[in-house]
């Protein structure tokens, strides 16, 4: 009876800080008068959020296991979350204004993303299936409320409703994949699959491998993969931008950190039998994100698409970790796809506290069309926002070019040259509806002024991000230090 | 010392580009007051780095030529790549700070007189950058130590001239002009760059140190041409000599220089006189140890420059605008350089090329002069009785001249007679035949030179009244570098004979320019008949007299011989047809292919299959794939659950 | 094989009991209980609604509201139970989940409680 004494609680420690939290939180909003309730926990939240990321980076090294081993704490983990609180703290922080213009002021938004982000970091820090589903699941519940959080609008009500039966449908192929993998293997522990897959020297039954399909599937759909996508245009365009903001990145990032470890973890002896499903999800991804935003108009949908091809390139450096039986080749493609998502981070951030600042007469716009002519009234922001589409397309120097660089070179090192090749390829096409953006911007002619004024807090996050993506190239080394020592905690044990 | 020489034009030139691009560009038109005062600093910054850069390269001229110094500088490896290794140098020997001096203090004369010439041109700081980074380009071309930065100097000199030729880019004449240069100049660039792979080829280096002293033991080497076994150094030397005529403006490639004109005149005497354009001759000295080797070379190169200087010449005589005039006094002059290389008289060569340099700058300054107090006009035919409006200028221009006509004791007068002497001298019938060209040449520059003076500044004036109103003398600014070149036209010959090609000349040249021992050319020059040596001297004066006949006493002679001889002036007003011949054989059909290519080979099929069809295709694609997103939860759904159900049969097919 | 089978029999008695007592209801219904029918009860029981109009229509989400807020509690006690039962074995571990869990569930009744979830009007 392992689970019979009281467990060491440390390892969890930003886990349980987070969700006392959010349950004071709560009871600070619920308490508090009507009036500034939604300022106030707003900022708390912020707060707890940031006050999080030292709880979280008090692991510097070494793998700690709890909860039976169902919990585990390493510098991967670190590496993540640190990535997820950040982006889920600037998504509050640039939801104030837009709460305020939509009428939709509720101390629920900020409690909620906070309990999202609980959500994430467990399934993060999960080293065992059932504990994998929980925060799976806590996340997710959290995010389908938020995506309808604008309740009088059929379109945002519409989003989270989609959200929430295709989630359910996701949800119900992992657990199926989960239960068969449990049925086969007879265990949910990672660390024990990881035995055994490791001592079957990549023999094993069909049960298990189509339970890793469907295991597959269900985290493809959270990280809005092809096939498995469907969702993204529909439910980024419905939902209140700063929750698409969020979308965007924070449980994205989370995902892909959990795809890594279950993928790496306890199946990572098994690469070859799921590298060509990577690649495969990896290449229509690219392909789609490429191709499908051409002809959109709406700039959220635009980066819905944009980020499902995104997470195409990121998944490049899955395809590369699958290579099994070189590990070197493994770390380094893990350590390419970390990098891109912390540079997809403040890309995304940076663009879309733009699109937050998009209004005119005091109403948010999101036409690409509204855009036009911002070179002349806005200089300032139609600069900054060039820079993001430029990044995003991959022109040097700036940070999203050096990451598109890490992870074709390790497509290049694994010798996956056609995946490398469709990368660009599909990179060259999407670098046009990116550049359109600021074709429009600074060539065409100008409709109505879009607002100007932009508050303190986002001109913060837009300098910031901004900075970091022109200046990345001279000094990238606090990301790529933190991705490699990320990186040497799933491959060292 | 040697760096800042070579560098300092560079600052001043990026300074000045910086003003002219990013500066300038923030003033706001009617603010003419700001507009002023960067023109004024970027005028200060170039003329004071090139100043500064002349005052350098007479320290180190100094330090290598007087003081025996070797002045080779290494700046940093540039390429490193198998057995192709060089570096930035800069070559200290007598030949390169030779050239690095006459560049510096002729640049930077002409650089002070642009302040004058261009004072009502609207955009100034751009004028001056291009000149200082030309003045760059030109250092480094003289002053490099391998063929490959000699490379970059060549071709850096070439865009700049392209720059400076289309300076006013609103005139098409001076768009056709600067396209012209380049392209013509684009054809000898690559016989020079062949040249320099062949070299490689032969030496497996690049740099001027191996390849001189290889020379010798690669004499006897050949070389398979179009399977066909050649001789290796004559192939080198042939295709380098071709570089040298497009740079140079030799007959056949001479087409573009007339039409350069078309730039500013300051550039036309920096660039299209006294110093770009004789990089050929330059670089035929520089590869004077393998030109040594190869008689089948210098032959060619002593028949092209003798034909040169006598075409030249005679088209000269007609010719009505008065740049054009020195123009084609440049290209003959240019050819009695290369005919003195040709025999081996290679420091008599360079010699002329030091004095031309100041007595062409100078009379193209002058001409300057001129066409400034013309307004503008370059007629002749519209000018006369100007020397008593602009006397300074005149009798600059006389100066200049009499020094081009190789009158005692002017310099043009020692550098032409020697290389006539030394064509003579080298005993041959390639000799000969560049010995009476020349002469032939000397008569008739003699005649133009009048010619010019007498159309221009004598007899009753031809222009309108409006603008003989405006005729004044230039401006200090201008008059002043025409007196120091002035100076330099009287003074630099008899000074500095001795050392160029009498009896210092060992001394002065150390081992910078290699003459075999069996090309006597230049010793017996020293021992020719007594006509011979006065024979120049004669011709020139002869030319003068019939000038002064023709135009001064006797008026209706040249109209009277020009209806007597049309077929004959036609030929010669027409420059020997070059221009419509190269038109038929060379432009038309070029343009024909490329109208083909164009709308068959680009639009059709590149174009249609390539951007257009791809873009095309992309768009379909899009709608493709954006029309999947029906909206509709349950086709969502199903596609989830097909991709499930492919993914799994895939495993199991393609998996087990 | 046998000790398999052997310890699914339970499964098999349940499985054999449900569908006895499904057959058995309808049909003692059918035989004992007086047959008067109306139209009323003829319609199926559909929590308030007529089972055959159309589906649009409005309805008070209160009484989703309250059936959802049944349903936490309810499986709260479902926990309960079980917990209840084996607190012995599961050690102090076990307790104090149950408390955690507790605790956050009180949390969540404080907060429908502040917003007015219970309240009918």
């Amino acid at each position: 009876m392992p689970l019979a004494t009281l467990p060491t609680l440390t390892p969890a420690l930003p886990e349980i800080f987070l969700a006392i939290a959010s349950m004071l939180l709560l009871m600070l909003g619920v308490f508090s008068s009507e009036e500034n309730n939604t300022r106030t926990v707003s900022y708390a939240s912020v707060l707890v959020l940031i006050v999080a990321i030292p709880f979280v980076g008090l692991v510097t090294e070494g793998r700690t296991v709890t909860f039976g081993g169902a919990f585990v704490t390493d510098t991967f983990a670190v590496y993540i979350k640190a990535l997820v609180l950040v982006s889920a703290a600037t998504a509050i922080i640039m939801s104030k204004d837009y709460l305020k213009i939509q009428g939709i002021e509720r101390f629920e938004f900020p409690v909620l993303i906070v309990l999202a982000t609980l959500g994430m970091m467990m399934m993060i820090s999960a080293n065992d299936l059932i504990a994998l589903y929980l925060g799976l699941e806590l996340q997710s519940l959290s995010l389908y409320v938020i995506a309808s959080f604008q309740r009088d609008s059929a379109r945002s009500a519409e989003a989270g409703l989609k959200y929430f039966v295709l989630g359910a449908l996701a949800s119900g192929l992992l657990l199926y994949g989960m239960s068969m993998i449990y049925g086969f293997a007879g265990t949910t522990s990672f660390d024990t699959l990881a035995n055994i897959f490791h001592d079957a020297h990549g023999h094993v039954s069909v049960g298990v491998i189509v339970g890793i399909v469907f295991m597959l599937a269900g985290l493809a759909f959270k990280v809005s993969a092809v096939p498995f996508h469907m969702w993204t245009p529909d439910v980024y365009e419905g939902a209140p931008t700063p929750v698409t903001a969020l979308f965007a990145v924070a449980p994205k990032i989370a995902a892909m950190g959990l795809f890594i470890r279950v993928m790496v973890g306890p199946f990572g002896e098994l690469g070859a039998q799921w590298q060509q499903i990577i690649i495969f999800i990896s290449v229509a991804s690219m392909l789609l994100g490429a191709f499908a935003a051409i002809n959109q108009t709406n700039i959220k949908r635009l980066m819905a698409y944009s980020s499902i091809g995104h997470m195409g390139y990121a998944l490049i450096g899955l395809a590369v970790a699958g290579t099994a039986g070189d590990a070197a080749l493994q770390a380094l493609g893990v350590q390419s796809m970390l990098i891109y998502l912390g540079i997809y981070m403040f890309m995304n951030i940076g663009t879309f506290a733009c699109i937050l600042l998009m209004k005119r007469d005091g109403r948010m716009v999101e036409g690409i069309d509204d855009l036009a002519g911002l070179s002349k009234s806005n200089p300032g922001l139609a600069m900054i926002l060039s820079i993001f589409m430029f990044s995003m397309a991959g022109i040097p120097p700036l940070a999203g070019f050096l990451g598109k660089l890490y992870v074709f070179q390790a497509a290049i090192q694994a010798e996956l040259y056609a995946l490398a090749v469709i990368g660009v390829l599909a990179s060259v096409v999407g670098a046009y509806y990116y550049i359109r953006i600021i074709k429009v911007m600074y060539f065409d002619d100008p409709v109505d002024e879009l607002d100007r004024g932009i508050s303190l807090e986002m001109k913060a996050i837009l300098v910031v991000t901004g900075v970091v993506i022109v200046f990345f190239v001279f000094y990238p080394v606090p990301l790529l230090t933190g991705a490699e020592s990320a990186t040497a905690a799933l491959f060292h044990k | 010392m040697y760096i800042a020489a070579v560098f300092l034009p560079l600052i001043g030139s990026l300074i000045a580009g910086m003003i002219a691009f990013v500066a300038q560009g923030a003033v706001r038109a009617e603010d003419t007051e700001r507009k002023k005062r960067l023109d004024l600093a970027s005028q200060l910054i170039t003329c004071g780095a090139m100043l500064l850069a002349s005052v350098a390269a007479i320290l180190v001229f100094i330090a290598v030529v007087v003081n025996g110094q070797n002045g080779t500088v290494e700046l940093f490896t540039w390429v490193d790549s198998g057995s192709l290794e060089f570096s930035w140098e800069l070559r200290g020997d007598t030949l390169a700070v030779l050239m690095v001096t006459m560049v510096t203090v002729v640049s930077s004369m002409i650089h002070i007189y642009s302040i004058g010439y261009m004072s009502h041109d609207g955009s100034i700081p751009r004028f001056m950058g291009y000149m200082g980074l030309f003045s760059f380009f030109m250092l480094m071309l003289v002053s490099a130590n391998n063929l490959v930065q000699l490379f970059f100097g060549w071709e850096g000199v070439g865009l700049c001239s392209y720059l400076l030729i289309g300076f006013w880019y609103d005139r098409p004449s001076a768009n056709a002009a600067a396209i012209k240069a380049f392209v013509v100049n684009r054809i000898g660039d690559f016989g020079f760059a062949l040249g320099i792979f062949a070299c490689f080829f032969l030496f497996d280096s690049v740099s001027y140190d191996t390849i001189f002293s290889e020379a010798a033991a690669k004499s006897t080497a050949t070389m398979n041409v179009f399977s066909g076994e050649f001789h290796a150094l004559t192939i080198i030397c042939l295709l380098l000599f071709l570089g040298a005529m497009g740079k140079s403006a030799q007959l056949g490639l001479h087409v573009w220089l007339p039409d350069a004109m078309e730039g500013p005149t300051p550039v036309s005497a920096l660039i299209h006189a006294a110093t770009m354009v004789t990089a050929g001759v330059f670089m035929v000295a520089r590869m004077s140890p393998l030109f040594e080797y190869s008689d089948v070379a210098l032959t060619v190169v002593t028949l092209i420059g003798a034909s040169t200087a006598i075409f030249a010449a005679t088209v000269g005589c007609v010719q009505n605008d008065i740049k054009r005039v020195i123009a084609y006094s440049t290209v003959s002059q240019l050819g009695y350089m290369f005919f003195a290389l040709g025999v081996s008289a290679y420091s008599a060569g360079m010699f002329h090329l030091i004095t031309h340099a100041f007595f062409k700058a100078l009379l193209f300054l002058g001409a300057g002069s001129v066409i400034h107090a013309m307004s503008d006009e370059q007629d002749m035919r519209k000018m006369g009785g100007l020397y008593k409006l602009i006397p300074a200028t005149y009798v600059l221009m006389w100066i200049g001249s009499l020094a081009l006509a190789g009158i005692w004791p002017f310099s043009g007068f020692f550098s032409k007679d020697i290389i006539l002497e030394a064509a003579w001298g080298a005993h041959t019938g390639i000799g000969q035949y560049a010995f009476w060209l020349g002469i032939t040449a000397a008569f008739l520059t003699a005649f133009y030179s009048w010619r010019l003076i007498i159309m221009t500044f004598h007899g009753e004036s031809r222009a309108d009244e409006k603008t003989l109103a405006h005729v004044h003398e230039s401006p200090k600014v201008m008059i002043l570098p025409l007196v120091v070149l002035a100076l330099g036209a009287l003074f630099v010959g008899i000074l500095s004979v001795d050392y160029f090609v009498g009896e210092h000349t060992v001394e002065f040249w150390k081992n910078s320019i290699f003459v075999l021992d069996t090309h006597k050319a230049l010793e017996n020059a020293h021992h020719v008949p007594i006509w011979v040596k006065f024979l120049p001297l004669v011709v020139g004066i002869g030319g003068i007299a019939l000038a002064y006949l023709m135009y001064m006493f006797a008026p209706e002679l040249p109209k009277a011989l020009a209806s007597g001889f049309q077929r004959t002036y036609q030929f010669l007003l027409n420059k020997w047809y070059f221009d419509e011949l190269y038109d038929k054989i060379f432009v038309k059909p070029a343009f024909y292919l490329g109208r083909g290519f164009w709308k068959a080979g680009d639009g059709l099929l590149i174009d249609g299959v390539g951007p257009d069809g791809v873009a095309a295709a992309v768009q379909h694609l899009a709608r493709r794939a954006a029309a999947m997103q029906s909206g509709y939860l349950y086709h969502y759904a199903f596609a989830m659950l097909l991709g499930v159900a492919f993914l799994v049969t895939w495993f199991l097919v393609a998996g087990a | 094989m046998e000790n398999l089978l052997v310890e699914y029999l339970p499964i098999l008695i349940f499985i054999g009991l449900a569908v006895g007592l499904a057959v058995i209801i309808p049909i003692a219904s059918l035989i004992i209980v007086p047959q008067k029918p109306d139209a009323e009860k003829l319609s199926a029981y559909e929590c308030g609604f007529d089972a055959f109009e159309d589906a649009r229509i409005k309805f008070d989400v209160r009484f989703y509201l309250v059936a959802i807020l049944f349903i936490i509690f309810d499986l709260e006690v479902a926990f309960l139970f079980p917990w209840a039962v084996s607190l012995g074995t599961i050690g102090v571990f076990g307790f104090w989940s149950m408390v955690v869990f507790l605790g956050i569930l009180t949390v969540g009744f404080i907060y429908e409680w502040r917003k007015g979830a219970l309240e009918w009007e």
